[in-house]
């Protein structure tokens, strides 16, 4: 695909809030009367962004230098860019790539809280690694909700994927050493275990997570291991608590960004980027098996401010 | 990352300590810092603003810089200011005079509908009502069977039609089939949508026009960032909303969402999940929601409760023992069963910031034993005569035995007793622990 094409699929995605965010951006250079309405106005552009307190005031003050006047006079385009550049240099510190290898086996989990879409990002990725020609095998590790794998099997039939049975209630653990064993069985590369969603704060339910990674990394031959947290984009700054816990449990090597087809402007990941440095690799806006794209700083910035 | 605002507070006042009196600065820094704490609890920028404005008014109004505590006085009128904006009369289930009563669920994808929906019936039933759940998630896969099997778990009714027929039409057979059944209220567990998918949007219209709702619930992430307003006023012009039920509060999130909807809604919340298990769920409360909110926990209430278990007089008497070395035994008691009018100490837990989680999170064998420790040595207290517990010194190995004996406890016990308040004379002492613990 162009990379023009994927420009304009994440814009008209992103359309909703791109739109606000642009008018709002428009009136933000038109209506300033001095620095401290724009100072201001700028605060609230990025709050209202979940971008968080913390974060907004970082970018604010790379503001407190500029000569407004001179700002004002070109038309604020300095402005954008210098809004943009920062922006971007947060999300593109350790960026790095969603890849799989075809040379070794590929394992993706995927954890978050609950409802932040995991069961269908599982689905999407497995969409997605079909079509690039891997062979894959889904582990439905959300033994705990109701009908969680039915859930799944019907996204591995969309794509025309393996998955690997099992009963609800099971413990995900044994299940993810029975997956595992099949794959290598079946000489799958890739591997793609969803994983039930737990709030960060109960402790028992990451230690079965942190078990659930172990048994990955006893019975895995040569493989590589990507642990993708998924958040959702309507989420506000307890996402960052997320992250961090998720994190200090298992390493997490890349965010995923669901339900950006909404009008919520995902500024938590910016936040998240800061306190955490976690890349963002994956971005999801809509509910169809195509609409998972990678994620890159300046068209994600570019498409937001544009 | 997310200091307590009481801290914030103590330091603020730490360093105008001195000066005895707040002044206009004061007062605006410590708005700054609760500006900061809403802000950072996910309350809408719009919603933080004019709170803050209102605040300064009613802080102006109150005379804070004249008062002696003004860190309490301020926390008491942010929280009082921010109850009375979350509460409302009107938070149960209105129920039809004439059955059924039929309520709608809605919200935005992985808010919790299904979830709440059997929490919802479950709650109907222990009041004593025959409730249906009715699927009509026709578009995520699987979320009728979710809610079939979880219903089947719970030993509740749910009724479908699978996935090739209209929402309307299956609550209609649902609302026939009910007459025959003798059920009298109805939940619709509907599809997560997003407020600007215009299809999904007219699909619960088209609910609202052709069934009698009674209730019509949004379910909000207690998570949810700054946009939850846009989307639950779209939810609202759409359908008229009746209430909000907020979900997954048994995490850490302060839940600054609840503050936003009412304040921009003005519809009542009416319910909190706080779990997975069928009877996480509760009424909702606005003086814990506002605690929450600031990050404060219940302190509130142990403030309230403090005060309450003390009175100015008592704390001059306890102070001047204290000074004069001369606390012993009788005011050890007297203090033992203060704390018990407070609460028992997971009760004390729950109202203290950041025990809540630690509180779900351990083993509590080892705090209910302190309960019984507690009551121990209530028991060894209560079995010595007032002179021996004015003056500990005179007991002896034979009183010793007679208090073991008349507490049910071994001496080995009364001498640990002993020994412990021995100990603590020996701190009060050294210093004032009153000045130290008390909330100003």
């Amino acid at each position: 695909m162009k990379i023009i094409n994927i420009i304009s699929q994440i814009k008209d995605g992103l359309n909703k809030s791109r739109k606000d965010l642009a008018d709002k951006l428009e009136w933000l250079f038109r209506y300033s009367t001095n620095k401290s309405d724009f100072l201001e106005r700028l605060e609230k552009l990025l709050i209202l962004s979940d971008v968080g307190i913390l974060a907004t005031s970082e970018i604010m003050s790379k503001f407190e230098q500029i000569n407004f006047k001179e700002y004002r006079e070109n038309n604020f385009i300095f402005f954008k860019e210098k809004l943009k550049d920062i922006l971007i240099d947060i999300l593109n510190s350790n960026a790095s790539k969603f890849n799989v290898y075809k040379d070794r086996l590929n394992i993706i989990m995927i954890v978050g809280v609950n409802g932040s879409g995991k069961t269908s990002i599982a689905g999407k990725i497995a969409y997605r690694l079909k079509k690039e020609s891997n062979d894959i095998l889904l582990i439905p590790a959300d033994t705990f909700r109701a009908a969680g794998i039915q859930q799944l099997k019907i996204l591995a039939d969309q794509s025309g994927v393996e998955m690997i049975n099992t009963k609800e209630g099971a413990d995900p653990a044994s299940v993810v050493y029975d997956g595992i064993s099949a794959a290598q069985a079946r000489k799958k590369n890739v591997i793609i275990v969803d994983t039930a969603g737990r709030l960060h704060t109960k402790i028992n339910l990451m230690n079965e997570l942190e078990k659930t990674k172990r048994v990955i990394q006893n019975e895995a031959r040569e493989f590589s291991l990507e642990i993708l947290q998924v958040i959702d984009a309507t989420m506000g700054q307890n996402a960052i608590f997320q992250a961090k816990s998720f994190n200090e449990s298992l390493g997490v090597t890349g965010i995923v960004l669901t339900k950006m087809d909404g009008t919520a402007k995902g500024g938590i990941v910016v936040a998240i980027k800061k306190e955490l440095n976690i890349p963002v690799k994956l971005i999801s806006l809509g509910e169809k098996l195509n609409n998972l794209y990678n994620f890159e700083a300046n068209k994600f910035v570019e498409a937001l401010l544009d | 990352m997310f200091a307590n605002l009481t801290d914030k507070f103590q330091i603020i006042f730490k360093k105008i300590k001195n000066k005895g009196k707040l002044n206009e600065n004061d007062i605006k820094n410590c708005l700054h810092e609760i500006r900061i704490a809403l802000l950072e609890a996910d309350v809408n920028y719009k919603v933080v603003k004019e709170f803050i404005s209102d605040l300064y008014s009613q802080v102006q109004k109150e005379k804070i810089s004249e008062s002696l505590t003004p860190t309490q006085q301020i926390i008491k009128i942010v929280n009082k200011e921010i109850t009375k904006i979350l509460g409302s009369k009107q938070n149960d289930i209105i129920i039809n005079s004439n059955p059924p009563t039929i309520i709608l669920l809605a919200g935005l994808q992985g808010t919790g509908k299904t979830t709440t929906a059997v929490k919802l019936a479950h709650y109907c039933r222990e009041k004593g009502h025959k409730p249906l759940l009715i699927a009509t998630d026709i578009h995520r896969p699987a979320a009728i069977e979710q809610l079939q099997v979880l219903g089947e778990k719970s030993n509740l009714p749910v009724f479908s039609m699978g996935r090739n027929e209209n929402a309307v039409n299956i609550i209609k057979a649902a609302i026939k089939y009910s007459n025959k059944k003798d059920i009298d209220i109805l939940i619709i567990d509907t599809a997560g949508r997003l407020h600007i998918d215009d299809k999904l949007m007219s699909e619960l219209q088209g609910i609202e026009r052709n069934i009698p709702l009674q209730e019509k619930l949004l379910i909000v992430d207690s998570m949810a960032g700054q946009d939850a307003i846009n989307s639950a006023k779209i939810f609202c012009d759409k359908i008229k909303l009746s209430g909000i039920i907020l979900t997954k509060l048994d995490g850490d999130s302060r839940g600054g969402v609840a503050l936003s909807l009412k304040k921009v809604l003005g519809i009542p919340i009416k319910f909190i999940g706080l779990g997975e298990k069928i009877d996480d769920f509760q009424s909702f409360y606005p003086e814990r929601m506002a605690s929450r909110i600031l990050g404060m926990g219940d302190v509130l209430t142990l403030i309230d409760k403090v005060e309450s278990a003390y009175n100015e007089k008592e704390l001059k008497i306890l102070d001047k023992k204290i000074k004069n070395h001369n606390f012993d035994l009788n005011d050890f008691y007297f203090q033992l069963k203060k704390m018990k009018n407070i609460g028992s100490v997971n009760q004390i837990m729950d109202m203290i910031p950041g025990f809540n989680n630690i509180k779900n999170n351990i083993n509590f064998n080892k705090l209910s034993n302190e309960g019984n420790e507690l009551k121990k040595i209530e028991a060894i207290l209560s079995s010595m005569t007032i002179e021996e517990r004015e003056n500990p010194y005179i007991i002896n190995g034979s009183r010793r035995k007679r208090i073991a004996q008349g507490s049910g406890t071994q001496i080995q016990e009364v001498n640990r007793i002993l020994k412990q308040f021995y100990q603590l004379k020996e701190i009060l002492k050294k210093g004032p622990i009153i000045k130290n613990i008390s909330f100003h």
